[in-house]
């Protein structure tokens, strides 16, 4: 068994990491899941939301997806995302806000078609996962 | 022997001539490096993508998802066909033609029908001529809205795809190899066969764990197979186009270059000859006057 994942994320603008972590942390549609060396070959949908990683180098590092796939073989994760932001870069204050709105816009949302929905719910998750709340 | 008026214009309108393919190759160089940049950022992307769809597609039965029907019958191509819009290119959209003509040629055995959709002009002004079922045409694709489109697109082949319409999707484009050098790409995009996944190099190890189930997941990221396929295709030929103009406007200043040499060598040949002339003409006038004299 491998001691070290390699993990890959990846971003239609950019490769944003690619190096060997010793364990990550996602945020899977079916709840967070943690990924160690040595994991059963694994296919998730990722929500938008914060992804945890400890390298050799830092123990906790932390960036912000905004949905995705996870793709989990041969000890290496595969994270194919819209778009990636650093936690430190972001407004909270403005994210708040955002968050807050979508939420109204959601809660008033009442037959709205599935699509828009969903449209408006990654939103939302993605302003919170800004938040980091 | 052309006077020498005419050998300055000459020269004259071949310099400006010169100059707007230098500006050009200027435009194209820049816009190669650009689109270069977002292609090679994209590759990596779209490659992941596409290991990750072929991986489920291998795992899954044809059940599974409309969009992993094998079709019993081929009987309807559907080529989305990849040029340019705009010429002074080279051999770019030439070449392209040619390798569709010969593609569709052999296709024709095999399928009953074949349909071409088009992304840039070039293409469908030489097919719609040639009388080739025509589809779909899109023009003025450009980096900036290469996702827009091909969303409209995924969305359109994706539905045709599913009721039944067309049997296999095919990508037609030039895929970007170097500055120097591209290479015409014949890419299935549906359906996705368990054969062609296996060239990949899946294992097909049946304890792979989905979350959530195998359904939904297919249900969800095949679509978006289908569009970044189609932006990577759209991408692969932009970037084609800027590095074969570029190629295009380099040969045509130094042929130019060239031109404008021969030129120059033939006004001062003649400016010679002209002035040759001219003294002949004065030592000419001035022996006949010294020998009349003398006598």
């Amino acid at each position: 068994m491998a001691e070290k994942l390699r993990l890959k994320i990846i971003t239609p603008e950019k490769l944003v990491f690619d190096g060997e972590v010793e364990e990550l942390v996602a945020p899977g549609q079916m709840g967070e899941f943690g990924v160690l060396p040595g994991h059963v070959p694994f296919l998730s949908v990722l929500f938008p939301g914060r992804l945890r990683f400890k390298t050799e180098e830092s123990e906790e590092n932390t960036l912000i997806i905004h949905g995705g796939l996870a793709d989990v073989k041969d000890d290496t994760v595969s994270i194919l995302t819209d778009q990636s932001e650093n936690p430190e870069e972001v407004d909270v204050a403005v994210a708040r806000k955002d968050a807050e709105a979508f939420q109204k816009e959601l809660d008033e949302l009442q037959d709205a078609e599935v699509s828009e929905r969903e449209e408006l719910d990654k939103k939302l998750r993605i302003a919170r996962a800004r938040t980091g709340e | 022997m052309p006077s020498l008026k005419q050998i300055t214009t000459k020269i004259k309108s071949v310099r400006s001539t010169r100059r707007i393919m230098g500006a050009m190759k200027l435009i194209a160089a820049v816009r190669l490096q650009k689109a270069q940049a977002a292609l090679m950022a994209y590759r990596p992307y779209s490659d992941a993508y596409r290991d990750v769809v072929l991986n489920v597609a291998a795992l899954s039965e044809s059940e599974d998802h409309p969009l992993l029907r094998v079709p019993e019958e081929k009987t309807n191509l559907h080529v989305l066909f990849f040029t340019s819009d705009r010429g002074l290119c080279g051999s770019f959209n030439s070449a392209l033609i040619r390798n569709m003509q010969r593609y569709a040629e052999e296709q024709n055995k095999v399928f009953g029908d074949i349909k071409l959709s088009f992304v840039g002009r070039r293409g469908r002004d030489y097919f719609s001529k040639s009388g080739v079922a025509t589809g779909k045409y899109y023009t003025g694709v450009n980096e900036k809205n290469s996702r827009k489109f091909s969303e409209e697109l995924a969305a359109a082949l994706t539905e045709e795809f599913r009721v039944g319409e067309s049997d296999e999707i095919v990508l037609a484009y030039n895929y970007f190899v170097s500055a120097i050098s591209q290479r015409m790409t014949f890419e299935r995009l549906l359906p996705l066969s368990a054969q062609e996944a296996d060239e990949g190099g899946q294992e097909s190890s049946s304890d792979y764990i989905f979350e959530p189930e195998k359904e939904r997941i297919i249900g969800s990221i095949l679509p978006k197979y289908v569009q970044v396929r189609i932006e990577r295709a759209m991408n692969e030929s932009l970037t084609s186009e800027h590095a074969a103009r570029m190629t295009a406007m380099e040969n045509a200043t130094s042929n130019a270059d060239e031109v404008i040499g021969k030129l120059t060598l033939l006004f001062n040949k003649t400016r010679q000859a002209i002035i040759t002339t001219e003294l002949m003409d004065i030592v000419n006038g001035t022996e006949a006057q010294r020998k009349g004299g003398n006598e």
